[in-house]
């Protein structure tokens, strides 16, 4: 097992920073939902890891605690994650990117 | 060299991998993005083989997203970590000889406008200090007095990352590598000022903790080369493996290294002001409003 970001959509909508997205080394991985947080009467949308593409690094929590002060992301073993988006999930649109999220990864 | 090569064959859509369908239907050919988009739309640069953490491939990234016309720009490469990034992205990417990145980029840029006459193509070289300053430091320096108009970025992470550790011409006095056991006994080479006396048009140094500086020097850079001259970027690319930084402590380390001797520096010639200002309306190399005229 390794350890993947996994970022809080209540603190991460409530904000709306956008920095662990500009932060991360790896590209189209901190992907940003607009609609994530609305269901939920949130202000903004959240962003979200494809975690097939993270390697660990934990540079958007640095990020995210430092820079942003949001303390919004946190590093999850990969088989214990809430909810996960995978690459196969994440659709674009016009203006922003969705991901469908499935319950649990398995394995 | 159009937005055609980004396109489908007819007929073959269903048939290719979902990263390709992406980036012909979301991918930022033909638009204009900038990294406060990042997130919302399919990347050029694409999966990769650098290591977890590495604050070049984020360099890397932030470059690919600022050029302004990605369509339309070729990138030249060598030997080095930098290749196995910028390699994996849908633009052109030309690999040579270790160090004659920017003799192959001096070919390629004449030919483009021998081909292409007036329609910019952009060539850009990302190389790192080894292949720069070390190894293609001759050809680079003849490229820039040849005044040959095409982008140079040096990613420095003062060390060959790639063979071990060893020292390079840009690591910094005193630094003990892993193949370096000694420290080294030299300063650091001054390529900023190589740069400016060998005649670039614009010379900067950037460290990828400000994205949105990154962008902003990358796309003068790229416009700069099309007509004015040779312009060159330093960019600090920290290596987290040989000098052993956390990778959760990169940027942190990149702050710091930014306030110690990698401080924001730009030097834009009078040509490249002017040219920046009357084809590209950048405000702040417009004329000064003359100066209030004397009452006498």
């Amino acid at each position: 097992m390794y350890l993947v970001a996994d970022i809080n959509v209540e603190i991460c909508a409530a904000t709306s920073c956008k920095l662990c997205t500009q932060f991360c080394p790896e590209a189209n991985t901190i992907l940003y939902n607009n609609d994530a947080g609305k269901e939920k009467g949130l202000k903004y949308g959240s962003a979200y890891v494809a975690v097939d593409r993270c390697k660990g690094c934990a540079q958007c929590v640095w990020v995210c605690d430092n820079m942003a002060k949001h303390h919004a992301i946190k590093m999850v073993m990969i088989d214990q994650l809430p909810q996960a988006a995978i690459t196969d999930n994440v659709t674009y649109g016009e203006k922003d990117t969705t991901a469908l999220l499935v319950s649990q990864m398995v394995g | 060299m159009s937005l055609d090569y980004v396109k489908f064959s007819p007929g073959f859509e269903k048939f290719m991998p979902k990263e390709y369908r992406d980036m012909v239907e979301h991918g930022p050919f033909g638009k204009k993005v900038t990294v406060s988009q990042m997130g919302s739309f399919k990347e050029i640069l694409e999966e990769h083989p650098m290591c977890a953490g590495c604050a070049m491939t984020l360099f890397i990234r932030l470059a690919i997203i600022s050029f302004p016309n990605p369509e339309d720009t070729i990138t030249v490469g060598t030997a080095g970590c930098g290749r196995l990034a910028i390699s994996q992205a849908a633009i052109p990417f030309v690999y040579g000889n270790y160090g004659d990145q920017n003799g192959v980029a001096s070919g390629l840029s004449r030919g483009l406008r021998l081909r292409f006459g007036d329609k910019p193509k952009d060539v850009v070289v990302m190389v790192g200090d080894g292949g720069m300053a070390d190894i293609g430091f001759s050809g680079t320096l003849h490229s820039w007095f040849r005044k040959e108009k095409f982008t140079t970025i040096m990613l420095d992470n003062e060390v060959y990352g790639n063979t071990g550790g060893q020292e390079s011409g840009m690591t910094n006095q005193g630094a003990v590598l892993k193949m370096a056991p000694l420290g080294k006994k030299f300063e650091k080479m001054d390529m900023l000022g190589m740069a400016k006396i060998a005649g670039c048009a614009y010379v900067a140094t950037v460290v990828p903790n400000n994205p949105r500086r990154v962008e902003s020097v990358i796309k003068k850079a790229v416009l700069i080369a099309r007509e004015v001259g040779p312009t060159y970027i330093q960019a600090y690319t920290s290596c987290n493996i040989e000098y052993a930084i956390p990778t959760d402590k990169v940027m942190e380390d990149a702050k710091n290294v930014e306030n110690d001797r990698y401080q924001f520096s730009e030097y834009v010639t009078e040509d490249a002001k002017q040219y920046l200002a009357e084809r590209y309306g950048y405000k702040e190399f417009l004329p000064k409003p003359a100066a209030a005229i004397s009452k006498a």
